[in-house]
């Protein structure tokens, strides 16, 4: 039995004048426990929709997704979400972040503190816990949001782009550095990337979805060593391969596209300054010298 | 903050230090200057006039103004005022948070009193004084009830810009740690929203500073602007304006009280943890 299921998802987002946008639809898959599976495609393929879904942050409209046999519905505490931003709470220090969620659980703080240890440990954090966000590095930061997510001991971690907002040449880093904390916590993940090269160095399992409703187009799995050689010829052609494939998923988009439909709605455009002067002019126009002309 | 010994590469270094103790003072020298400034003009303008009752001899105002410090009848109304402002603002808090608070985080609360907070807001504050007289009599009663509405609205205006630009995320991450409504309220809305809610009662508070003068001119007979009526009836314009400018100084010295209060309540903004104002 997989760790978690996703069975039949559809969700649509209403948009204005009626119209409804299929995010995704009837979309299925299943993931392992200690798999690490990415979710790779264009920008508007529903891949972070999807793991939103999974969060319970949103409810699907068809189809349910089913963790370690349990309905998921809300939010909870077994699945650890790492969001884009990474969402620390920059009021608490680097240990109050990191203890949130067993703290909200009222856990002992002997119990607390020893997580906390086992934590800062792994995440190579010792000495900053007493730091608040803001004097982290980027580096840093993203650290303290995996760990936090981990906190509770999570069945899966869902990871939304953590690299996303991290420059070119701190990414590779990263990506080792979160490489080395997944293994550490040996845990099972679900990673939102559309970067090609970040999919095939961390992931078990690569899915590239289509931005025509969210349509899988395939399912690669990675067969490489870990740690993984970025130069190795294995590595490149996996990234090829896949480059390739979203390549595909983006065309899908184009063919798919309806035309825009706010495209003659300019020349109707509400104009303030307009409005404005005109509701003056019936009466500013016929003032001559002070009189209203008749 | 930049520096400007930032950009200048290390010629000499005497004259880079000498620099950036010039760039700390600055300021204050410049407000020096043109304090000075307006103080010379003030001495030459009244010398010229020669009519104490418009414009009182700049030493005459000085010396008003020093021994109103240590006057016992001046000192004893100013510390009247000062209790009828902090009690007003605590009414405000009382009020003002819990209000904003809701309107903040609830979409519907928000529809249901904010056309009504709009208009009661517009009302200005001075239009409220002949019916707190009917409701509250004389006394500290009215006064209080004035720089309550006054300070309340500043203060509910900026909870609810507070709770409102809270990252929707972090809601979202509280809620995936396994968060109660209760535990979000309190590790969240609250923390997330202070800085905004403190910015708050730094405007209610010199809300609440300048009605309570106005107030006191009408619904009282004691207090600081009671004080300057009296000084006004007595046609001794010396004092008068003395007392103008302590009613400045005070205002002045509270807010800076808050502004310190502010960076140290919310350290966890600042890079380099607590700033020192």
């Amino acid at each position: 039995m997989a760790l978690l299921e996703v069975k039949g998802i559809t969700k649509v987002f209403a948009q204005k004048k009626n119209s409804a946008h299929i995010v995704l639809e009837n979309m299925s898959f299943s993931v392992e426990r200690g798999q690490y599976v990415s979710l790779l495609g264009p920008s508007g393929c529903g891949k972070t929709t999807l793991l939103t879904l999974m969060g319970g942050f949103i409810a699907p409209d068809a189809g349910e997704i089913i963790l370690a046999d349990q309905k998921v519905e809300d939010p909870g505490p077994d699945r650890g979400f790492v969001f884009q931003n990474y969402a620390l709470f920059p009021w608490m220090t680097v240990k109050d972040n990191i203890l949130y969620a067993l703290r909200v659980k009222k856990v002992s703080s002997a119990e607390q503190n020893e997580r906390l240890q086992e934590l800062l440990d792994i995440s190579q954090l010792h000495g900053s816990e007493n730091k608040y966000p803001v004097q982290l590095s980027g580096g840093m930061q993203q650290r303290v949001a995996m760990v936090r997510a981990l906190a509770s001991r999570p069945e899966i971690l869902l990871l939304d782009e953590p690299l996303g907002a991290v420059d070119f040449q701190m990414r590779e880093l990263l990506q080792e550095e979160l490489a080395a904390l997944v293994e550490g916590a040996k845990t099972t993940v679900v990673m939102v990337t559309h970067d090609v090269g970040e999919s095939v160095y961390l992931s078990d399992r690569v899915i590239v979805m289509s931005a025509h409703k969210g349509r899988i187009i395939q399912d690669v799995h990675i067969d490489l060593d870990r740690p993984r050689n970025r130069q190795s010829a294995g590595f490149k052609a996996y990234v090829s391969d896949l480059t390739e494939l979203v390549r595909q998923a983006f065309r899908e988009k184009t063919v798919a596209a309806e035309p825009p439909p706010d495209s003659n709605e300019n020349k109707n455009q509400f104009s303030f300054v307009d409005a404005y002067n005109r509701m003056f002019s019936q009466y500013t126009n016929n003032v001559t010298n002070g009189r209203i002309a008749k | 903050m930049a520096r400007n010994g930032d950009t200048v590469p290390n010629v000499k270094i005497a004259k880079l230090n000498l620099e950036e103790i010039g760039e700390k003072y600055r300021g204050t020298l410049y407000t020096l200057m043109v304090v000075i400034l307006l103080m010379v003009i003030w001495y030459i303008i009244a010398n010229r006039l020669q009519n104490t009752l418009l414009l009182p001899y700049f030493h005459e105002t000085v010396k008003e103004f020093i021994t109103a410090w240590v006057d016992y009848e001046i000192m004893s109304n100013l510390a009247l005022t000062l209790k009828r402002v902090f009690t007003g603002f605590i009414y405000a808090l009382i009020i003002g948070i819990p209000v904003g608070l809701l309107m903040g985080y609830s979409a519907t609360a928000m529809q249901a009193i904010s056309p009504i907070l709009n208009s009661v807001r517009q009302v200005p504050i001075m239009a409220w004084v002949p019916l707190s007289i009917i409701w509250f009599g004389l006394g500290d009663g009215p006064t209080v009830f004035l720089i309550t509405m006054s300070a309340v609205f500043p203060l509910v205006i900026n909870t609810i810009a507070g709770v409102q630009g809270i990252d929707p995320n972090y809601y979202n991450a509280a809620r995936s740690m396994g968060a109660s409504w209760s535990d979000i309220i309190r590790t969240i809305v609250v923390p997330g929203a202070l800085p905004s809610i403190l910015t708050g009662c730094r405007l209610a508070m010199g809300a609440g500073w300048m009605s309570v003068i106005c107030a006191e001119f009408i619904a009282t007979s004691a207090g600081f602007g009671f004080l300057m009526v009296e000084a006004q009836v007595r046609l001794e314009t010396a004092q008068l304006y003395a007392l103008m400018f302590m009613s400045g100084l005070v205002g002045f010295f509270i807010d800076k009280g808050f502004i310190t209060l502010e960076k140290r309540l919310t350290a966890w903004r600042f890079k380099d943890g607590f700033i020192g104002s």
